[in-house]
């Protein structure tokens, strides 16, 4: 829900921000459908367990697994809603212009995580691809996939934010404007 | 010179403003860059840190309290309570406190909490000539009671954040007793305070009334049970009884109180996808922050030094919370109790103090950070829902933190708070 409008004169950002945009949601979506078929699977565990009284050895890998698309995906999505933890106190008293500098500084380092999560998720994918998870059978290398798709779209967003903020939009909502962040701290909650 | 690179990056990216799981993230990597280490080690932590079975619970936790705020079991509990207790002095103060103290028993989450109870109780309150200020800080320290009442979901994070071996049980347990104490404190400064400004009084609804709010409350009241005594009792883990109010939550509110259709639904899963994938990514960047730590003795170099200043648990438990305080004033309580638990655990240990009472003093200690600025999300929450700012709400909320630090006090102190109840249940 940033502004991702970079005005009448800047068509090829407002086409990227549109797919980006979609990017997003279909992520947050994605990262939805995942928390809901986690309930499931460890509802249908406590079902099997205490009700069958059978234990599935599935259940647990596939809800971890879900869980690490979940968070990176999640995680992804704030970096392009702004909703991530920060410590923003320095934010509000230094002046506008430095304040923009340090953001954009922010979005470098975060980008700069971002490509070790793709570069190390991969590394670490390759080789864990010939080890076997215990009890659902796929390769082992499987569970550091979110960790490069997350990074990938990490840097897509982080790279977007400091665009836009070159251009001129404001994508640091919430410092810019006043001391109570009231729509979106209402909103996680 | 580790020790510089890791907590000065820390430091630096922290107040240039970077997103907290990256700061510990990054830190992190630059140490190991540093010592020659591979990278690849953090990212490996990262994602084991990440893949905890325990870990679910705090999604799920967050979910069901989303779907109880979003599905109207959260009004309910608020009439309930208003028909008890709205007849006392500053009576709807009261219902707040009492409203929020039964919400926390089910929701463990006191942003959420702050959104649910406020948003019924703020207009209400100021529509009944109450001042902005008062239902907001009435709201805003409230919704720290649940915190410390199970489920909390921080209580789940310190047991993690402590190696995983402190008993969610027993953390359950021991809030209990300080999660009432807390209530308590409140209620007595809310009637302090309604009296001296001449707050109103209503009358009592009557017995009948009471029943009947009672009732209808009682589907999602019954969470309580559920949750507590499946951990409790050992039949369910923290995850499974999770998993389990958040299928109850889905059921009451579709089939019982038939409020929650498709958008209500959808917009409860977002809002929970959106709040825990950002603690989860701490969670496990921290994994990789606290690995490092250890490796370079860091807790142990703390506790060595602190034991040549002082060999008296009374003044190390003094300085851990005036620690706790000042920091808890500038972080929010998620990470604080990711990064301080590995270094001040050991501390707390070294002293004999057991894990479970420094836990409970810790999330009672950062909860009453979650409300002071610069950064209070629970008083930004409230100050949003009562459109006043933060200024106006800090003018008269001394009281109040006076009430909430002479808790802390006695739960720091007389350790009986925190362990008798856990003691009790475990011998029985």
């Amino acid at each position: 829900m940033i502004e991702t409008e970079p005005g009448p004169g800047r068509p090829r950002l407002a086409k990227a921000g549109k797919v980006l945009s979609a990017m997003s949601t279909a992520a947050l979506w994605l990262a939805g459908a995942g928390l809901v078929l986690m309930t499931i699977i460890v509802g249908w565990q406590v079902f099997t367990r205490y009700v069958l009284n059978w234990s599935n050895a599935w259940t647990e890998p596939a809800a971890l697994l879900l869980m690490s698309w979940f968070i990176f995906l999640g995680a992804a999505v704030g970096i392009r809603e702004n909703y991530h933890l920060g410590f923003d106190v320095l934010l509000y008293v230094v002046p506008r212009k430095a304040k923009l500098v340090l953001r954009a500084i922010s979005d470098v380092v975060v980008v700069g995580f971002a490509i070790g999560m793709i570069v190390y998720g991969m590394e670490l994918t390759v080789l864990g691809w010939n080890a076997r998870m215990p009890s659902i059978g796929i390769p082992d290398g499987v569970k550091y996939l979110p960790l490069v798709g997350g990074g990938v779209l990490i840097v897509l967003f982080s790279v977007e934010r400091f665009v836009l903020r070159l251009a001129g939009v404001s994508v640091d909502k919430g410092i810019d404007l006043e001391e109570i962040p009231s729509e979106d701290a209402v909103r996680e909650a | 010179m580790e020790s510089i690179i890791l907590f000065g990056t820390l430091t630096v990216l922290m107040l240039i403003g970077t997103p907290i799981a990256f700061c510990l993230g990054v830190a992190a990597l630059m140490t190991v860059l540093y010592m020659g280490l591979p990278p690849l080690v953090i990212f490996q932590r990262l994602n084991s840190g990440m893949s905890v079975f325990t870990l679910l619970a705090i999604p799920f936790f967050i979910y069901a309290g989303d779907l109880m705020v979003r599905g109207g079991i959260a009004q309910r509990i608020v009439s309930f309570a208003g028909s008890m207790i709205g007849h006392l002095r500053g009576g709807l103060g009261q219902v707040n406190i009492a409203a929020s103290t039964l919400f926390g028993g089910i929701s463990g989450s006191a942003v959420a909490e702050a959104a649910a109870v406020g948003g019924l109780m703020i207009p209400q309150m100021k529509d009944r000539g109450y001042g902005a200020d008062y239902a907001v800080n009435v709201t805003s320290m409230a919704a720290l009671i649940a915190l410390l009442l199970p489920p909390s979901h921080n209580m789940i994070i310190y047991s993690i954040a402590g190696g995983g071996r402190i008993s969610i049980a027993d953390l359950f347990t021991a809030g209990i007793i300080p999660g009432l104490m807390f209530a308590g404190a409140l209620m007595i400064t809310a009637y302090f305070v309604a009296r001296k400004r001449g707050y109103p009084v209503d009358a009592f609804p009557g017995f009948r009334q009471v029943l009947h709010l009672g009732a209808v409350a009682i589907p999602g009241l019954l969470l309580i049970a559920i949750i507590f005594g499946g951990v409790r009792s050992g039949v369910f883990t923290a995850t499974e009884s999770s998993c389990i109010a958040v299928l109850y939550a889905i059921l009451v509110t579709v089939t019982v109180y038939r409020s929650m259709g498709w958008r209500q639904f959808v917009d409860a899963t977002l809002g929970a996808v959106r709040t825990t994938a950002m603690v989860l990514l701490i969670i496990g960047t921290a994994a990789g922050f606290s690995w490092l730590m250890a490796y370079l003795r860091i807790p142990a170099q703390l506790v060595d030094w602190l034991q040549s200043v002082s060999d008296n648990p009374i003044v190390i438990l003094l300085l851990l919370n005036l620690i706790l305080l000042l920091l808890g004033t500038f972080m929010d309580m998620g990470p604080m109790i990711i990064i301080t638990t590995p270094i001040f655990l050991p501390v707390a240990l070294a002293y004999g103090i057991d894990p479970v009472h420094f836990g409970v003093i810790m999330i009672l200690n950062l909860g009453i950070g979650l409300n002071t600025p610069p950064v209070g999300a629970v008083q930004f929450v409230a100050c949003a829902v009562g459109k006043i700012s933060v200024w106006q709400a800090m003018r008269s909320i001394w009281p109040f933190y006076f009430a909430g630090l002479a808790v802390l006090g006695l739960v720091t102190y007389v350790p009986a708070f925190s362990l008798w109840l856990p003691a009790l249940f475990r011998g029985g």
